[in-house]
Order: C-alpha cells, then structure tokens, then sequence
C-alpha cells in the first residue's frame, strides 16, 4: 500500500519542541478512581494510613498513571481528556482511525497523592507505515515542589488514513 | 450573564430555559463525574435484560441539570437555598430534554429576598419527567 | 499486600504470578473515568468508529492493558522495590469480556550503580496465546543483605 502521509521537513522541524508546561495535581481522588479503573484492590492505592505505614508520602498512583490530565473544557480534548497544546495538533494527521501503539514510562520516584506534576512534551518521530502514521511524544514530568523529574514518558499513537 | 433582582421577577414569569439532549458519552462523563457505574446507562444489553427498552438517562444528572437551570438564572449574586426534583419518567439519550422553570411565588422573609419556583423536564411529547420545586434568595436593586 | 521480593531469591527465567481478567463494559467505563479516556470506542457499540475500523465489538483501552502490566510489575517490586521502567507496545487488540491474561518472566538479575535490577519480558495474551501488548520493564529490588 502507498503511503497516506508524507512526513515533510516542516513536521520534522517541529521534533524536541518543548510545548508550554501543564500542570497536573494527583489527589486521593484521582489515585483512588484510577485504581478502580484498572480494577485494583490493592490498599496501597486507596489507604492513605495504610501507605504511610508502608514508607510512602500518601496513597500511591497506580502503575500508569502518569499523564491522566486534569480537565479544563477550554484547553482539554472533550474525548480522550488530554491538553491541546499544539505539537502533534497541527501536523494534519488522517482521522479514519486512532489507535495507540505504545506506552513506556522511566520512573525516578513513585508518584503519590499530594504530588503536583509539572509536564512538558515534545514531538519525537513520525514514521509511515502504509495507511498507518505513527506520531511518538516524549513527555517529561517534574516534581512541582522540588523541580525533580519524577517521570518520563514515551508515547506512541496511531494514526489510520 | 445579567444580574437578576428581586425586582425584577413577577409570579407566573418563566425562566430561560435550557436545553439538554445526552449522547451515550455524556451518560459516561456523568458516570465519571458522580461515581454512580449502573449498567442502564451504558451498557444496552444489561438495560434490556432488566426490562428497559434501552439505555436511560440518570435520574440524577437530570437533577443536575434542573440545577444548573437555576444556577445559571440567578446570577453570581443569588443563592439557592433549597432545590430538588422527582423522577416520574424516563429520559433517553439522543433525546431533547427540555428544563423548564417558572416563578410560582415571591416574598421576603427575615429581610430574605426570596423567590420559589416549579423546575422540571421535559420529554419531546411535553411530559414532566423530573418535577420539581426550588427557593433561591436573589439580591434587591435597592 | 504480597510479601516482599529480595534481590537474592529472584532468578532468570523466573515467572512472575499471572493473573487473568475478562473486562466488562462497566470496567471499561470506571477506566475510562479514572484515566479521562473517552473515546466511544471502548463502550459504545454503535459508535460508527468500530464498524469503520472492522471491529465486531468495544476494544479495551491500551492503557488499561498498559496499567494491567503496571500492576503485575508494582506487586512484584513490593513496598521496598521500585518499578525503574516498563512499558509496552499494542500489537493487537482485545475485545471486550475477552479473557486477558497478564504475565512477565525475568530475563536478567544485575547491579548497576548500586542498585540491584531485575529485567523483565512483561506482556499480556488473549485467549489464543497470542501477545497482544508485548513490552519490558525494570524493577528495583531491595537486597537482603
């Protein structure tokens, strides 16, 4: 099959482009709705007495947490919640179809509730296979109060022509 | 949106009414937002298997919806002091769900402004699906 | 809570406890609800995306298989322990109320820096074997010594 997408020079440009900071807070509510989400009854993730007794600041976020965004109707997609923050927004991606191709998460500390995150991404690839575009993010997440990165984050979506 | 006073409000009058009409993803974002997971609102097999022609809107999003039709009436300087609705009817997503109010009664009480007023929803054929009752204090021009 | 895994009882070619789940609609929808996902895709079996892509019923969220594997790493690294890394990629996708069976093996026991590491196969397999969300991870674990 041809090619869809043709990945130009102007989209390569935009490659290791620092989007503007997003700032997320993980709260004992959000840990706890996550957790029941993947379906975990692990203590960890919903008693904060009980983390603490564990050696943790709080209740601890689940395992792939990191990158669930708060929400804002002016700057968050109303479908799939993340912020619009230009980036992969105005690379004219085809919209038959999107998948994700790939989630892999470095972490340098355990992220518990409590905790403020301060994001930053940027676009890492784009890579044709056929009627499939695969646009690749690399996100960064700090610790807001001490500056340390907790987190980094290399996302692959899918997109279908 | 305009400041409404005290002033203002005649008895009989009719608020501006706001309209709503839930897709499936509505029902799951209020599912999300109130943590209340029953099956009948998204999931149409399990709604048929327990007797419902299909999915049906959550009884409580409609009274949040008759909130926000108060809410938004009264202005940054009102207070609604007492609210609530029954359900008597089933809603469906994809489906108009008028909210309506009217002004059924205004007095001051305790140097109060107070105003009540008959909520409800509609359903396309003009039924009352969640009637209800609310007293909002509003602000005085004077 | 598991009891804690030390450095030295680990070996290479060890599995790690799998577990089995079958996701239902309404599991789907809490994910959706704790993860901000939305997308119709994974609840709605009319929404015209699924007869478009040439799919017979709801997927379940790459995520969700991605936390599922960040369960199964999380419980393995224990309170002492710490995940360092682990991530996935989605091969193939797993239908709604469809058996998802999530597994790991060691592949690798080393020192680095200090730090005593553990290298894992992570994946998760439908109910023909097939690994639908292959990936790797590495877990920090404490040492007895």
């Amino acid at each position: 099959m041809a090619d869809v997408f043709e990945v130009t020079d102007e989209i390569k440009a935009q490659y290791g482009k620092e989007t503007e900071p997003w700032v997320s807070e993980v709260t004992t509510t959000s840990v706890r709705m996550y957790a029941r989400g993947i379906g975990s009854t692990d203590p960890l993730h919903y008693d904060v007495d009980y983390a603490k007794s564990q050696g943790f600041r709080s209740i601890v976020a689940p395992m792939g947490y990191v990158g669930t965004p708060v929400f804002h109707p002016d700057t968050n997609d109303g479908t799939f919640g993340f912020p619009r923050r230009g980036g992969g927004a105005r690379l004219n991606l085809p919209t038959k179809g999107l998948l994700d191709g790939g989630t892999e998460t470095e972490y340098f500390d355990y992220i518990c509730a409590g905790d403020t995150l301060v994001e930053t991404s940027h676009l890492a690839e784009v890579k044709v296979r056929g009627n499939m575009v695969f646009v690749t993010n690399e996100a960064v997440f700090k610790d807001q109060a001490t500056g340390k990165v907790v987190a980094k984050q290399r996302l692959t979506s899918i997109h279908l022509g | 949106m305009p400041q409404v006073y005290f002033e203002d409000v005649q008895e009989g009058q009719e608020i501006p009414e706001i309209k709503k009409n839930c897709s499936t993803q509505q029902l799951v974002l209020w599912a999300a937002g109130s943590g209340d997971f029953y099956q009948i609102h998204y999931d149409k097999d399990f709604a048929q298997g327990t007797g419902l022609p299909g999915l049906i809107v959550h009884g409580a999003l409609k009274h949040a919806f008759l909130g926000q039709l108060v809410h938004d009436w009264i202005g940054p300087g009102g207070q609604i002091r007492k609210f609530g609705c029954s359900y008597r009817g089933m809603d469906y997503p994809n489906q108009d769900i008028r909210c309506r109010g009217v002004v059924k009664k205004k007095f001051t009480e305790n140097g109060k402004n107070l105003v009540e007023l008959d909520v409800w929803t509609e359903n396309p054929d003009g039924k009352k699906t969640s009637p209800g009752t609310a007293t909002v204090a509003l602000p005085s021009k004077a | 809570m598991a009891d804690q895994t030390y450095f030295e009882d680990v070996k290479e070619g060890q599995e790690l406890p799998s577990f089995t789940i079958a996701p239902d609609k309404q599991q789907l929808v809490k994910f959706a609800a704790g993860s901000g996902d939305f997308n119709p895709l994974h609840f709605d079996e009319k929404f015209p995306m699924l007869k478009a892509m040439g799919l017979q019923d709801n997927i379940v969220h790459g995520r969700f298989k991605y936390a599922q594997v960040g369960r199964l790493v999380f419980a393995f690294a224990g309170p002492k322990g710490r995940v360092k890394k682990f991530g996935v990629s989605y091969r193939g996708m797993d239908l709604i109320g469809k058996p998802i069976t999530v597994k790991g093996v060691v592949t690798a026991t080393r020192k680095d820096g200090g730090e005593n590491l553990i290298d894992l196969d992570v994946w998760t397999e439908d109910a023909d074997g097939k690994k639908t969300t292959p990936g790797t991870a590495t877990v920090i674990l404490p040492s007895k010594g």
